[in-house]
């Protein structure tokens, strides 16, 4: 299968990913081998019932109760900008064309 | 003290230590000047504990004399560096995380020092654990002590060329498709990947969450079934960590394999590897069946589907999970003066090749008008896979496969084939897929005297036997070689 620059694109703007020119044909080529390789996917036979999710067949359930986060602190000290104990971004705005 | 205290099992070091023969202290010194020897060869590590480890194994020495029983008193370990330690840097071989220090420690982590292990330090990996040969980190290389031209193998190639080196008997990796067993085979070492769920995943950064499983790699099967038994277990804090108590792993390892049936899959292509992996496979199944294993045919047709169903559930996963790293509350960040340029930069600057790959062959996996042939699909095989290999072992008590279709490869070899390089976990991904447990143990060399490595997988919650047959293999074996560093001259 064959993967245009337009949908490297698309993908990666889904990803929030952005590609010179260069690697998105360079990457082009090698999503596409992939995914020649993925598809003999095709002519394997499947499971119609399969559901999506973790083998985790014998985790006990967990009661669904608060308890205490991480202190602010604690987590302030790994945010890359803070300013009086709040987490500080750029403003939000951008491109028009994020979907 | 001994020069050699380096060399000894964690179990006889645990011994040692506990009887007061050797203190933790002193083990703590002979593990560190080894891995002063040995470290600027191979570059296991992104940093040293070298005063942490003292301190700790002063308080190991201090518990062990207030009369503490310690399954792992003084035992020197290392850790893959996505696994949580309160305090320290956890980067995942990533530039996106740095700066980031763990705010928690994980639970494996704080099992292995409850039980009284020093961590000696942080080890390099596949930047994420998205490799097979160590060089998709962003800090360095990690080179393989048998041949420093070759690859440790990866994800967890720091831990396995630590533990190979000499400079821990112990170690932490994480497997989400081979990413214990396959390093711990290129590097000469017993690696396992334990059923999923056996061992909690908290503090584990997040690649493949239905796969990922954390394991130890050591220089003997008993050392790793010794590391497992101490950090499985059931934990509140992984909801899909299993209840069921924990096997005593040592006590039936010695009692072989006698009448065992040991399942070799039809559909495993042996002989395309060629030369001298054929030959030890041949080899290997002559030794089961020498300890008194019966061979028996099974099959699992979709088998060959292994690595493509891999490739689209984990990199599926992946590209949801790796969402989080967006600049904004940890890690590097990019300069920009809006949020959504913020989010691109950080990610694109941030993460490195291999990983923006399989980001985006993830979300191609996931997004609209390609979810059901590729996502959908890669289910509905990999669902068939799980029951035929039920089937499997009804037929047979273990399953054995080699552990990688062949010995270490060159530096830089693979690196610009990406599908050549995803091949390297052929035979190690259906256990993670299906949440079967594997240990991988060496079983020879090739022609040019590098490690060989078997694969036995076993049914979901059986270690026991996987170690067992293990055990029975690695006897036959007889293994006694050890990595003579080959190029530390030239280089």
């Amino acid at each position: 299968m064959a993967l245009t620059i337009e949908e490297v694109r698309k993908i990666a703007n889904l990803a929030r990913l952005r590609f010179s020119p260069e690697d998105e044909r360079k990457l082009a080529g090698q999503l596409a081998r992939i995914v020649d390789y993925i598809d003999q996917l095709q002519s394997y036979e499947t499971v119609a019932d399969a559901v999506a999710g973790s083998p985790a067949p014998e985790a006990p359930e967990a009661k669904d109760k608060a308890r205490e986060c991480l202190p602010r602190e604690v987590f302030l000290a790994n945010v890359p900008a803070s300013l009086d104990g709040f987490l500080v971004v750029p403003e939000v705005k951008g491109p028009a064309d994020v979907s | 003290m001994s020069p050699e205290l380096w060399d000894l099992p964690a179990e006889e070091i645990a011994r040692w230590v506990a009887a007061r023969e050797v203190s933790a202290v002193e083990v703590t010194d002979a593990a560190l000047e080894r891995t002063a020897r040995v470290e600027p060869l191979i570059g296991a590590y992104l940093e040293i504990f070298q005063q942490e480890a003292r301190i700790r194994a002063a308080e190991v020495d201090r518990r062990v004399a207030a009369g503490e029983s310690l399954a792992l008193a003084g035992v020197p370990v290392a850790l893959k560096d996505n696994l949580s330690l309160t305090g320290h840097a956890l980067t995942c071989a990533s530039r996106i995380l740095s700066g980031y220090t763990a705010p928690y420690t994980a639970t494996a982590v704080e099992r292995l020092l409850a039980a009284g292990a020093v961590v000696i330090g942080r080890c390099n990996m596949d930047e994420f654990a998205m490799g097979s040969s160590c060089e998709s980190s962003a800090y360095q290389l990690t080179r393989n002590p048998w041949d420093l031209a070759t690859v440790p193998g990866g994800s967890s190639g720091g831990p396995a060329a630590a533990v190979a080196a000499g400079s821990v008997p112990l170690s932490l990796g994480s497997d989400t498709g081979g990413s214990v067993r396959q390093p711990a085979a290129l590097c000469g070492v017993v690696g396992v990947k334990p059923t999923y769920g056996r061992v909690s995943r908290y503090g584990l950064v997040a690649f493949a969450s239905s796969t990922d499983q954390i394991g130890p790699l050591a220089r003997t099967v008993r050392d790793a079934a010794l590391g497992l038994s101490v950090i499985a277990g059931p934990d509140p804090n992984d909801s899909t960590c299993a209840g069921r108590p924990v096997d005593d792993y040592l006590g039936g390892i010695e009692r072989g394999i006698e009448g065992l049936r040991v399942g070799v899959l039809r559909e495993v292509d042996v002989e395309s590897l060629g030369g001298a992996s054929a030959a030890n496979w041949r080899e290997s199944l002559a030794r089961l069946e020498a300890a008194g294993a019966r061979i028996v045919d099974v099959s699992v047709p979709s088998l060959g589907a292994s690595i493509a169903v891999y490739y689209v559930i984990c990199t599926a996963e992946a590209s949801a999970n790796l969402a989080r790293f967006d600049g904004v509350r940890y890690g590097y960040r990019a300069s920009a003066d809006n949020l959504t340029d913020l989010y691109f930069d950080s990610r694109s600057e941030g993460f490195g090749p291999e990983v923006k790959r399989r980001i985006m062959l993830g979300t191609f996996a996931l997004s609209s008008g390609y979810y059901e042939a590729y996502y959908g699909r890669a289910r509905g095989v990999l669902e068939k896979m799980r029951r035929e290999l039920g089937v499997a072992l009804e037929a047979a008590d273990v399953l054995v496969t080699p552990t990688a279709p062949g010995a270490a490869f060159g530096i830089g070899e693979k690196m610009d084939d990406p599908l050549a390089m995803y091949l390297s976990d052929i035979f190690t991904t259906p256990a993670n897929l299906t949440g079967l447990p594997g240990v991988a143990v060496p079983s020879g060399l090739d022609d040019r005297g590098l490690p060989l490595s078997l694969q036995v997988m076993g049914r979901m919650f059986d270690e026991a036997t996987v170690f067992r047959v293990a055990r029975a293999f690695e006897r036959e074996v007889a293994w006694t070689a050890s990595p003579a560093f080959r190029g530390a001259q030239a280089g």
